[in-house]
């Protein structure tokens, strides 16, 4: 086991280095500036500006300076920010979005949990129907539109939630909402596929024949088995989510990192942009190996390693 | 919220919202007597550093928390900020403050003659990277500062005692006070930006302010922030806000519901809402000094295309061409308005008259729309020419609306007999490298004004200027502008009249061809008073602002 996850942390710090490096050339090959007003600058003053960002440097030094400073901790000076670290860009971004993530997750993973096993107990009657509408639904509607609904009937007509904003626990609630609806639906499609086929299986018959109740046998036996193979879903749902959505960020006005990374690709900001990236792909190789490793600790018929050592 | 409302919300997010729900409710209702109001912005605040400044948001910010030698009022006027008096002498080369004594910093230190030398001398200096460094050309030894060729100490500003301060130019500047309403020209206090190093001006509290309000609230990144009262500004008595508050806004229909929830006072809309708001007593056009014109080149490549260019009857043909009024109304529509000429409505007025500057400088012929008058002087000047056909590129962004305003004006110019046109749209940086290197036969450009004079755009058609890329050349231009910025630089009426005649010129040229003036529309609600709203350099002065 320690043998296996030390070779995974190595292809963790392997797997980063390549998108480091990788990112940091693509995005040579679309330079950016820190130049907020090149249509007015005289080439001397642009020279003399991008000398300050270290930019006059040929570009193997600049990506070894890149490099050097990541081991650091550095991550650079965004451009549209004056004088503020990426990192610490990222830092301040990532609490609103991961917070919304996380919400959306638990909000996302409970009521689909719920909503696909009535589906599956059920099964063929109206209220599979209704559930499988609207597990549809939520994959169907993008998450913007339902922000937008949510926020024109709940927030405006009603007034029952702030209408966009960040400040207190109020303000999330539409946000995570709309970031709910597709987990949701995803989780309720999984569950019900899952739990059609084990309350068909033999050991389900004899809890059955044993005469437990109903609600026994669907929660001590069904579900349980059901919700394993979930935990392969939730790793790249909580990547999905906790990077954080432009969308729904803007429309809610979040101070979050998605709608940031969008924002620094349309300016060309590239510290910013290769910053976010590393920081992405960490949070995402994170989360694989954690499911991974969980899924070794519920699951004992599952091997991390095929040699069983 | 009550019982019935919060069942409601179980109803929509689940009984494990519910509680939460209730939670949030105590937020909207807070009422109480002090004046405050609710702001948009539609970008974020990239920083509060006075030499850094180059976006509209911070310089608003940067305008109402701090001051400099003047500041800027009702339509461009100048009225007092930290000088209290000021002498001209030697031919306008030399200027003298002499600064209130009351005057303070928010942390009590007092704003001296020094702030604003170490202010000056930082924005220059090469190390600071400031990218608005450019407009203290004129002031003695700025160019080559800025070039690293001269100590930062050799800028033509010295403090003479605490409260008198003495600038030297190079040549007289005529509008040089109104630069001094230009946030890179105010002080700033030494011992707070040496403390803060390079954290100075990245967050709210690593600033100082000695403006009508200060900031709180701004963490460098987040969305939102106030302007609370300054109790420490020298004119605290005519400062009737509290606070103001700040949210980031950047999806226009999210802006306009916060707008109706009464949680915004003020938003811009966008041209699809303003279709529907048109008519709403809220309703407001901002306009802004930015003109959006047709550049032809003269030294075009294609010896056809240039020579064509070179032709009167062809440059105002393309011109005649150009329903401007329809453009304006149904492909913007965003409440910018027809170009009265290239210098922009509401800019500045005549000294002696009071009359906007595009009053004085009207010519008709240059901005009007007439399709006959257009196909006629365009079948003559190609009869002149010696051509039947011409093949012309239309260059401009790749952005919706720059997309939209190349297709509008490709189709008007092809109703002109033997004329095609094909259109490029390319990112903003090569369009303006393609500019610059006169790598176009017809450009679609933009120029805004750093502040409130017409120089800021005439200077511009010089034939020796680098940003004239269409290379439009007038003799008579040219020793128009120079005698504004030297003979007439202190004679403001002479001044004036050599301004309104270089326009005069250019229009009549049809050296370049005006299509609009950019404006923002908003939704500010009618209670809000005092607002001064200028079109160039700091648009927002919060100063006498008020709720009624």
């Amino acid at each position: 086991m320690r043998k296996y996850l030390l070779k995974r942390i190595f292809y963790l710090f392997l797997t980063l280095f390549i998108v480091a490096t990788a990112t940091f050339f693509l995005m040579k090959l679309m330079p950016g500036t820190p130049l907020q007003n090149e249509a007015k600058l005289t080439p001397s003053e642009k020279a003399a500006i991008l000398a300050q960002y270290g930019l006059d440097k040929p570009v193997w030094l600049q990506y070894f300076i890149y490099i050097g400073g990541i081991f650091k901790g550095s991550l650079g000076l965004s451009f549209q920010f004056s004088d503020q670290a990426v990192s610490y860009l990222i830092g301040s971004r990532m609490g609103p979005s991961m917070q919304l993530g996380g919400q959306a997750l638990v909000v996302g993973i409970i009521f689909g949990i719920i909503l696909g096993a009535i589906g599956a107990i059920r099964k063929d009657t109206w209220a599979d129907r209704l559930a499988t509408i609207l597990s549809i639904l939520g994959i169907a509607v993008p998450s913007f539109v339902l922000a937008i609904l949510l926020q024109y009937y709940l927030g405006l007509k009603t007034g029952w939630f702030p209408v966009a904003g960040w400040s207190g626990f109020a303000y999330t609630l539409l946000p995570t909402l709309a970031l709910a609806a597709s987990p949701l639906a995803e989780t309720a499609r999984f569950i019900r596929t899952d739990m059609v086929d084990v309350l068909s299986s033999d050991y389900i018959e004899l809890a059955k024949a044993k005469g437990l109740s109903k609600f026994g046998i669907v929660y001590h036996h069904a579900l349980r088995n059901s919700l394993i193979p979930m935990v392969t879903l939730i790793g790249p749902l909580a990547a999905a989510l906790m990077t954080g959505s432009m969308v729904v960020e803007n429309i809610f006005s979040v101070p979050g990192i998605g709608e940031q990374f969008v924002k620094s690709i349309l300016v060309n900001d590239y510290p910013t942009i290769m910053g976010v990236t590393i920081f992405y792909s960490a949070l995402l190789c994170l989360l694989l190996l954690l499911t991974d490793i969980v899924y070794g600790i519920i699951d004992p018929r599952i091997r991390l390693s095929g040699n069983g050592d | 919220m009550n019982l019935k409302t919060a069942a409601k919300v179980t109803a929509v997010a689940g009984a494990s919202l519910l509680f939460l729900a209730a939670c949030g409710s105590k937020n909207s209702s807070s009422s109480s007597s002090k004046a405050t109001a609710n702001m948009t912005m539609s970008a974020e605040l990239p920083t509060m550093d006075l030499s850094k400044s180059t976006d509209v948001v911070s310089s608003d910010m940067l305008n109402n928390t701090n001051e400099g030698l003047y500041r800027i009022g009702k339509n461009g006027s100048i009225t007092p900020g930290i000088a209290k008096a000021t002498k001209i002498s030697n031919g306008g080369k030399t200027y003298t403050f002499t600064l209130r004594k009351n005057a303070k910093w928010s942390n009590g230190d007092k704003v001296t003659a020094k702030d604003f030398v170490y202010g000056w001398q930082r924005t220059v200096n090469p190390k600071t990277a400031s990218q608005y460094a450019y407009l203290y050309s004129g002031i003695k030894n700025a160019d080559q500062i800025v070039n690293g060729k001269k100590p930062v100490s050799s800028l033509g500003i010295k403090a003479d005692g605490d409260y008198k301060l003495v600038v030297t130019l190079d040549k007289p500047i005529a509008y040089f006070k109104k630069l001094m309403g230009f946030v890179n020209f105010y002080p700033q206090n030494e011992s707070v930006a040496k403390k803060y190093g390079s954290k100075y001006g990245t967050t709210s509290t690593a600033m100082v302010y000695n403006g009508p309000y200060k900031m709180t609230g701004w963490t460098g990144t987040n969305l939102s922030w106030t302007l609370k009262k300054n109790n420490d500004y020298w004119d605290k008595k005519a400062v009737k806000m509290d606070s103001i508050k700040y949210q980031v806004v950047k999806d226009q229909s999210t802006g306009l519901n916060l707008f109706n929830s009464n949680k915004a006072d003020d938003t811009t809309l966008s041209s699809q809402q303003v279709k529907n708001y048109k008519t709403n007593k809220n309703y407001l056009v901002r306009k802004t000094a930015s003109t959006f014109y047709v550049e032809l080149n003269r030294k075009d490549s294609d010896s056809t295309i240039a020579k064509a260019f070179k032709n009167k009857k062809i440059r105002q043909a393309l011109s005649y061409a150009i329903n401007r009024n329809e453009y304006v109304k149904n492909t913007l529509g965003d409440g910018s308005t027809v170009a009265k000429g290239y210098v922009s409505q509401d800019l500045a007025k005549n000294p002696k008259t009071g009359k906007d500057f595009t009053d004085d400088a009207y010519v008709a012929s240059g901005v009007t729309y007439n399709q006959a008058k257009a196909k006629q002087l365009w079948k003559e000047g190609m009869k002149e020419i010696g051509e039947t056909k011409l093949n012309i590129k239309l260059l401009s962004d790749d952005t919706d609306g720059a997309k939209k305003s190349t297709e509008y004006i490709q189709g008007a110019w092809e109703k002109l007999p033997g004329l095609t046109v094909t259109n490029q749209n390319v990112p903003f940086k090569t369009r303006l490298q393609r500019s610059q290197n006169g790598n176009f036969d017809t450009v679609i450009s933009a120029w805004n004004a750093d502040f409130t004079d017409p120089i800021s755009f005439l200077s511009l058609f010089t034939s020796d200027n680098s940003y004239n890329n269409g290379r439009y050349n007038s003799a008579e231009y040219d020793s128009l502008i120079k005698k504004a910025e030297g003979t007439d630089a202190n004679n403001a009426s002479a001044r004036w009249t050599d301004m309104v005649n270089a326009e005069k010129q250019l229009m009549n040229d049809q050296g370049v061809i005006p299509i609009y003036q950019k404006a923002e529309a908003h939704l500010t609600r009618t209670n809000l008073k005092g607002i001064i709203w200028n079109t160039a350099g700091t648009n927002y002065n919060l100063k006498y602002m008020s709720v009624k």
